[in-house]
């Protein structure tokens, strides 16, 4: 049985059609054929009492508590024993009551009175009540024998097993004398979560469990995703915010808010549990939903408290006249020019705060209203700019791309979408003619084959890979990888191919070369669904497996027996990310791929189709509410007379005509002094942009700058206005997550200080700016985007409910949207799909003998984009604290150097120095560095060459060197 | 390659498994850490520290306890290596060579440790000898010891043209001969072969459980030694009954001799036809193969062995399903215990009727039975069922030294002592269960007059404890409770809590997922009845905890058991 995906863990899979009859305690129950006694006396309301069974887990039937009577000559566990025809069971006689409480009794005499208590943990501590169920002495049996008090006394056994605690986690605490080794946490760690770290060490009485090799849980490769703590039923896993951060109020008479995640762009439903007293989030839980069924990652369990972070900003801020001209100030952010540099960290508050003045918000409003007039009347329109943020919502998105084009009167528009998928909703828009995912990820369950290629799946989308992974260990989905590095999830893979970096392109001309040299391709649908195909087909003809072989690094054969693989299969579903899109040939790589997925007609049926894996929490709405430059909401052209008739009606004023600029293209305007004004909701491009240095004097450049964030971050450095905006838990919005599903985040928090919600702030710009804007709540800005945007069409704040809904949604009031799109057509003027075929082209700075290294950049698991949220939540922090470059020990070592020494890393723009560690998941010749770290900022190397397409930034590849820190450059 | 061999592999390269190779395993095979940690923890065969020159295994159990074994001989032997720096000697479970006891093994070569000093000198002359049981006619095998003539029984089958009915009549005929498995549980062979043989999944298997790890018990040993063709007679046998072409033998780790002797014969058969693909031209393919046990009396426990075989860690499943519905892989597997296996051959050959004659006091068959502790000649003998526990002894050169009998273990560690009054018992499954205790391993563990019987009560309660595997919360924890009571009371003559013992055996008997966990307290009980004054707070005539709860002698509370 495979775990919590398929419903009740007791009922075995495709045993549903027959049914069985049994009595229960006289009860007569019907079941399906499969169902454990344990399940159906569930179902017939009779609770049978057990420690070891979770019904999200397969069961295990190892605490023996579930025991029953079928009048067989030996008791048998409920939980794993499958109903049967004719079965009568007993569920609690004297007998097995008398055993329970003595199976109570015995774990409680190695039990410490000190550990766990439904107060320190998630969920509820089922030993302690069932103990009171039966009477068991708990407390108040002080016992000599037993270390320091630590263990409840039962007569006549004799106490304690001497097990440690290992506190080794910043975010969970295990005491293993308190471990009943029920085997919940590791059926959640390797069933649920699939993580496989948890496992039993030892034999007999001195089993444990352990991490890895009995490591330390916080040394192991446990990514925190606390499954297993909620999942306890003891006091053996217990949350370390709870033990050392108790609530003002019991657990119990804890607020719930029932909201969403802010994090990455999977969206997982969650209750967060508020001491309403110390207006504090004390803890995080999964909720039940389509997207994650309960489970969550690190960031969403765990990351929260950046919210209730001091360094908040809670007044408005003014550039004091002695902090002109304009500069970094921050003396570390100033790169390798030899000046003093701090040990690491964010922003240093201390210094930057004395160079800005609180102010009103009256006073700072006006500022910005000033300025912002005087650069459009000085300079047009086109002067002006504004980058939206893909962590803010839809409402926000909506009001801030309406205040840019209807007040500032502009598309200069544009947010760091721009940065991560602008390639391929570009070809997904050039070739089927709509940029979101064409199925949900949850549906690999029904995929034969999925593809895997540029995402590192398991650290940024690590819920949506809790679902592959599930689906390949169900033994349903084959899985391909196809990255750089051995990343985790490529552990999960049946082929995994761990190409050069930038290959893309040939790598998947070639498997349309052997699936159209051997006749795996679909050719009903190419005919009846596609077009271009005879140009495809000429191209990919000079792409033989050997030919991408040489380009690509992966053996000829590997490169058939994956398309092979591929093309063999019924139903093949593909996901990506910005290992395919972060490069100048990124929407090459996506066409390629769409290419793929089109002539093996796995596109518009259950378990195929196309997934880009959106980064941030609203990549999909922020796009989807306009702001992109050369499109309104829900993609409609700006270039259209007749659409822009339509916004013109709708907002009450004339609109540009002329598409926007881009992310990179108006930091190169702000150079050239063709962009002058500029207004950031939300984002931090002195990091998240490439070439770092070049930014800096961007942002120098800008005449005026208004920075709306929640710290004071790198970019506000530069701002000569900065206004203080509520954080993600401080506010109403809806999300749309990577799947399209539309979910409503709910205010849990109330802002700190002055603090204003952004949608406000917007109005309030829009109004100093000479466009007044007036709403009452998010949800009636809500209500105007739908009514522009017919994606959204029908969708409401009421009927989104709890789990949100996916558009387009044709009966919001009754169905959950639609999951599968394009089963009969494309939405493109034939309603065809179109093949473009590319040739391989190399990337833009290719490795020398100068600059040998090829330097891939992305993320950590425990971090978000610029790190300004993530480095201030406690846990994250304390997890990841430093930046480090990967590389491969093979390479660390010729360079005379070995894991764990400080490394300086070049290339022809700058220059970052941080800590070495050595990894075997690295390609020989490549290095790693994620880019959240300005201590260490990996964008101060990257190349800020784009794609002609998508105008993405090549973050995945630039040549850089490596040498011991403190030796000199050569 | 299985995890297992793997780990066995990497092992035997670098002499043991550091943590520094086991992550480069894990690497290179993308399996996770914990799989390696869970298996290397479980398995003695594993060692995580580099083993030194010499080894020495001191067996701690049953019958060497009784001969003098354990902590005292581990010093004894210390003091006699003296300063030798390349020397280590550790204690370890049960050997299997019960009658070498008390009984050591040197760098995987078992040896009589009666002398410690001798043994110190005999093994810095170099390696020792191999001790091997001396042959001799086995009265079940129908070749006479010639091997030559060896699967004829399986060809006459084959043979036959309509080979439903010969399959039939195969399992009519052991069932008529009342063979029941002699690994403890005593289930009726045909019966297991007619329910597999009905199983329609497939592949199916035939496992051989060659595992016996129970103190007491070595007859498995002598037969894979001397009978190797039996055994693989019996499986093709069963393979071709139940519908398998794969066999495995599941074969302890310290049975090097056996695996010898098996191996030769493997090859034999495969040069000669017996086993392959399409044998004799019959269609019918088998083969079968040798897993070696990384070790661990529980792998005997016939579901624990499938986990091992399956790469985990060899705890016991919930049960039903049983291994004829879904064993290994989930598939019907037919597992029989060497000894079953081995007399399959002659209860076809001559008929069940011949074979039930070969029987005495009315009993039906015969029997191997290891004999151990206190008697002159310890060693395997074969006898005829109804043989009575007396005249065991007698050919087994009676008690050792002359001493009167003070009691016997009939059916090795896991089953109830019985006094010497007991010794008129006929050896046989009703008999043995009506007395008292039961046939369990066929293991005649003989104690004689002078024996303390709470140290030895609490030697065998820390065998159990000792080899359970921690899966269940009964015996992981119960056995640990009844053993540190028993050591206490060792120690300073704590009176033992009668109550809270009969509560532990209750819910050890009761709640256990295995055999293992239902015989815990055995030894205990038994002695508690017997000997009363020798067990503090429990002579005042109320008898030792719950009084017997499993001595039913049915075999379903043997460790080695199972019951498909």
């Amino acid at each position: 049985m495979s775990g919590g995906r398929n419903g009740p863990a007791g009922v075995a899979a495709g045993a549903a059609a027959e049914t069985v009859r049994l009595t229960i305690d006289g009860t007569p129950v019907e079941v399906p054929a499969g169902t454990t006694i344990w399940e159906a006396a569930r179902a017939a309301g009779i609770e049978i009492p057990v420690l070891c069974h979770d019904p999200r887990l397969p069961p295990a039937g190892v605490c023996r508590v579930c025991l029953v009577d079928v009048g067989e000559k030996r008791l048998t566990a409920s939980c794993v024993r499958e109903a049967a025809d004719g079965m009568e069971v007993a569920t609690a006689g004297e007998k097995v009551e008398r055993l329970r409480k003595g199976l109570v009794e015995l774990l409680l005499s190695d039990y410490p009175v000190d550990a766990g208590g439904t107060e320190r943990k998630t969920e509820t501590d089922e030993l302690r009540a069932l103990a009171e169920r039966y009477g068991v002495a708990w407390a108040g049996h002080g016992n000599g024998a037993a270390p320091a008090g630590r263990t409840v006394a039962v007569a006549g056994i004799p106490a304690g097993n001497g097990r440690p605690i290992d506190a080794s986690s910043p975010v969970i605490r295990v005491d293993h004398q308190a471990c009943i080794l029920c085997d919940r946490c590791i059926r959640a760690c390797d069933d649920v979560q699939v993580n496989n770290v948890i496992g039993r060490t030892g034999k007999g009485y001195a089993t444990r469990i352990a991490f890895d090799l009995d490591d330390p849980m916080g040394a192991s490769t446990c990514v925190a995703c606390g499954e297993c703590e909620k999942a306890c039923p003891t006091g053996a896993l217990t949350l370390v915010e709870l033990v050392e951060r108790p609530p003002s109020a019991p657990k119990a008479e804890l607020a719930r808010v029932d909201s969403v995640c802010p994090y990455c762009g999977v969206g997982c439903a969650i209750s967060y549990y508020v001491d309403e007293a110390k207006n504090r989030i004390v803890y995080a839980d999964g909720r039940e939903s389509p997207v994650n069924h309960e489970r969550l990652c690190v960031k969403g369990r765990y990351g929260f408290d950046y919210t209730a972070h001091p360094q908040r900003l809670t007044r408005p801020l003014i550039r004091r006249e002695e902090a002109y001209p304009k500069g970094p100030l921050s003396s570390e952010t100033a790169s390798s020019n030899g000046r003093r540099r701090k040990p690491g960290g964010l922003v240093d508050y201390d210094e930057v705060l004395p160079h800005f003045r609180e102010a009103s918000w009256e006073e700072a409003l006006e500022l910005v209203g000033r300025r912002l007039r005087e650069i459009r009347e000085e300079h047009g329109p086109s002067a002006l700019a504004g980058f939206g943020s893909a962590k803010c919502s839809n409402e926000e998105a909506y009001l801030f791309q309406k205040l840019i084009r209807a007040g500032f009167g502009t598309n200069n528009v544009d947010h760091c979408t721009r940065l991560c998928h602008a390639s391929s909703v570009a070809a997904l828009l050039e070739t089927i003619g709509s940029g979101a995912v064409t199925n949900v990820f949850a549906d690999v369950e029904n995929a034969d084959v999925a593809l895997i290629t540029g995402s590192n799946t398991t650290a940024n989308h690590p819920v949506a890979a809790t679902f592959i992974k599930q689906a390949v260990k169900s033994g349903r989905t084959k899985l391909i990888v196809v990255e750089p590095r051995r990343i985790e999830i490529a552990d999960h893979a049946e082929v995994f191919l761990q190409i050069r970096p930038g290959t893309d392109v040939a790598m998947y001309n070639s498997w349309m070369h052997v699936l159209v040299n051997e006749g795996l391709i679909d050719e009903a649908y190419i005919r009846e669904r596609t077009e271009g195909f005879e140009a495809l087909k000429d191209l990919v003809a000079d792409y033989p497996p050997e030919v991408a072989a040489e380009i690509c690094g992966v053996e000829a054969d590997e490169i058939r027996r994956a398309a092979r693989l591929f093309g063999s299969a019924g139903a093949a579903i593909v996901f990506w990310g910005m290992g395919i899109s972060q490069h100048t040939t990124g929407t090459d790589n996506a066409r390629c791929l769409i290419s793929l997925m089109l002539m093996t007609g796995n596109v518009g049926r259950p378990g195929t189709g196309l997934h880009p894996l959106r980064g941030q929490n609203n990549v999909q709405g922020a796009s989807d509410a306009g702001l992109i430059p050369m499109v309104y909401p829900d993609y409609q052209s700006v270039a259209d007379p007749e659409i822009r008739a339509k916004f013109e009606a709708a907002w009450g004023t004339e609109l540009d005509a002329t598409p926007g600029l881009t992310v990179v293209e108006i930091m190169r305007g702000a150079l050239a002094g063709e962009i002058r004004g500029m207004y950031m909701m939300g984002e931090n491009p002195f990091l998240s942009d490439p070439n770092t240095n070049k930014v800096r004097k961007a942002l120098a450049a800008l005449e005026f700058l208004v920075v709306q964030d929640i710290f004071l971050t790198e970019t506000a450095e530069f701002a000569d206005v900065i206004l203080p905006a509520t954080s993600f838990f401080e506010k109403d919005g809806t999300y749309t997550n990577t799947d399209r599903r539309v979910q409503v985040g709910r205010k849990v928090l109330d802002p700190p200080g002055e603090a204003r919600e952004d949608w406000r702030i917007v109005c309030d710009v829009a109004a100093t700016c000479g466009y007044p804007m007036s709403y009452g709540s998010a949800s009636e800005v809500f209500d105007e985007f739908t009514s522009l945007a017919p994606s959204y069409a029908g969708l409401t704040y009421e009927n989104l409910g709890l789990t949100g809904k996916l558009w387009p949604c044709p009966d919001p009031e009754a169905g959950d949207g639609i999951q599968v799109l394009f089963g009969d057509g494309f939405p493109t003027p034939n309603g065809r799909g179109k093949f473009v075929p590319r040739p391989f082209e190399p990337a833009k700075e290719l490795p020398d003998a100068e600059y040998p290294f090829v330097l891939n950049t992305g993320r950590l698991l425990q971090h978000w984009h610029t790190g300004t949220m993530t480095r201030r939540a406690r846990a994250l922090h304390a997890i990841a604290p430093a930046p480090e470059v990967e590389m491969h020990p093979d390479d660390l070592s010729a360079l005379g150097m070995a894991d764990g020494d400080r490394a300086t890393v070049a290339s022809r723009r700058g220059e970052i120095t941080l800590t070495a560690r050595a990894s075997r998941r690295m390609t020989p010749g490549t290095v790693f560095i994620p880019f959240h770290f300005r201590e260490a900022a990996a964008n101060v190397l990257t190349i800020d060459e784009l794609d002609p397409h998508g105008k993405i930034p090549e973050f995945k590849f630039c040549a850089v060197r490596v040498r011991p820190a403190g030796d000199q450059a050569t | 390659m299985s995890l297992i061999h793997e780990l066995e592999a990497l092992q035997e390269e670098r002499g043991h498994l550091d943590a520094a190779s086991l992550r480069d395993l894990a690497h290179r095979l993308a399996v996770p850490l914990y799989r390696l940690q869970e298996l290397v923890s479980f398995y003695p065969h594993f060692r995580t520290e580099p083993p030194a020159a010499l080894e020495v295994h001191v067996c701690r159990d049953m019958s060497c306890h009784v001969s003098g074994g354990a902590a005292g001989l581990r010093e004894r032997l210390e003091a006699a290596f003296g300063d030798r720096k390349d020397v280590r000697v550790r204690e370890t479970s049960c050997l299997g060579v019960c009658e070498l006891a008390p009984a050591v093994r040197v760098n995987g070569t078992p040896a009589r440790a009666t002398d410690p000093a001798a043994l110190a000198a005999a093994v810095a002359d170099g390696p020792l000898p191999h001790p091997r049981a001396a042959p001799r006619a086995w009265q079940a095998d129908p070749y006479g010891g010639d091997r030559d003539g060896a699967y004829h029984t399986f060809r006459e089958v084959l043979a036959r043209p309509d080979r439903e009915a010969a399959l039939d009549d195969v399992i009519a005929e052991l069932e008529a001969s009342g063979l029941r498995g002699m690994g403890g549980a005593g289930f009726p062979t045909g019966l297991k072969w007619k329910l597999v043989r009905a199983e329609r999944a497939a592949p199916k298997y035939v496992v051989c459980n060659a595992d016996e790890s129970e103190p007491g018990t070595f007859k498995d040993r002598v037969i894979l030694e001397q009978l190797p063709y039996l055994v693989l007679e019996g499986m093709m046998l069963g393979g071709l009954v139940v519908g398998a072409e794969r066999g495995i033998v599941y074969l302890r780790h310290e049975y090097g001799a056996a695996r010898e002797a098996l191996t030769a014969e493997l090859a034999r058969a495969r040069d000669t036809g017996w086993l392959g693909e399409d044998i004799l031209g019959s269609g019918f393919s088998f083969d079968v193969e040798i897993f070696v046990s990384p070790g661990g009396y529980i792998l005997g426990e016939e579901t624990a062995l499938l986990e091992a075989l399956e790469d985990r860690r060899g705890e016991p499943r919930n049960k039903p399903p049983f291994p004829g519905q879904k064993g290994l892989h989930g598939r019907p597997t037919l597992i029989n215990n060497v000894e079953t296996f081995a007399w399959v051959p002659g209860v076809l050959a001559g008929g069940a009727d011949a074979w039930k004659a070969r029987g005495v006091n009315g009993c039906a068959g015969l029997k191997a039975m290891a004999v151990s502790g206190h008697v002159e000649r310890p060693g395997v003998y074969e006898i005829p069922l109804g043989t009575t526990v007396a005249e065991l002894i007698d050919m087994a050169g009676g008690v050792k030294d002359g001493r009167p009998l003070k009691g016997f273990a009939p059916g090795g560690a896991s089953s109830h002592f019985l006094p010497a009054a007991k010794a008129d018992t006929p050896i046989d499954f009703g008999a043995l269960a009506d007395a008292g205790s039961m046939m369990g391993s066929g293991a005649l563990v003989v104690v004689a007059e002078g024996t303390d019987m709470l140290p030895l009560a609490a030697n065998v309660v820390r065998f159990f404890r000792d080899e359970s595997c921690g899966k269940c919360v009964p015996c992981r924890d119960g056995s640990q409770k009844a053993a540190a009571m028993l050591e206490r009371a060792m120690a300073d003559g704590t009176p033992l809590d009668a109550a809270a013992l009969e509560k532990l055996e209750e819910l050890l008997v009761e709640t256990s997922i295995c055999g293992l966990g239902y015989v815990v307290l055995n030894p205990l009980v038994s002695a508690a009845r017997h000997w009363p004054d020798e067990f503090p707070g429990l002579g005042d005539g109320r008898g030792g905890g719950g009084g017997g709860r499993n001595g039913t002698g049915d075999g379903s509370g043997n460790g080695k058991g199972g019951a498909a």
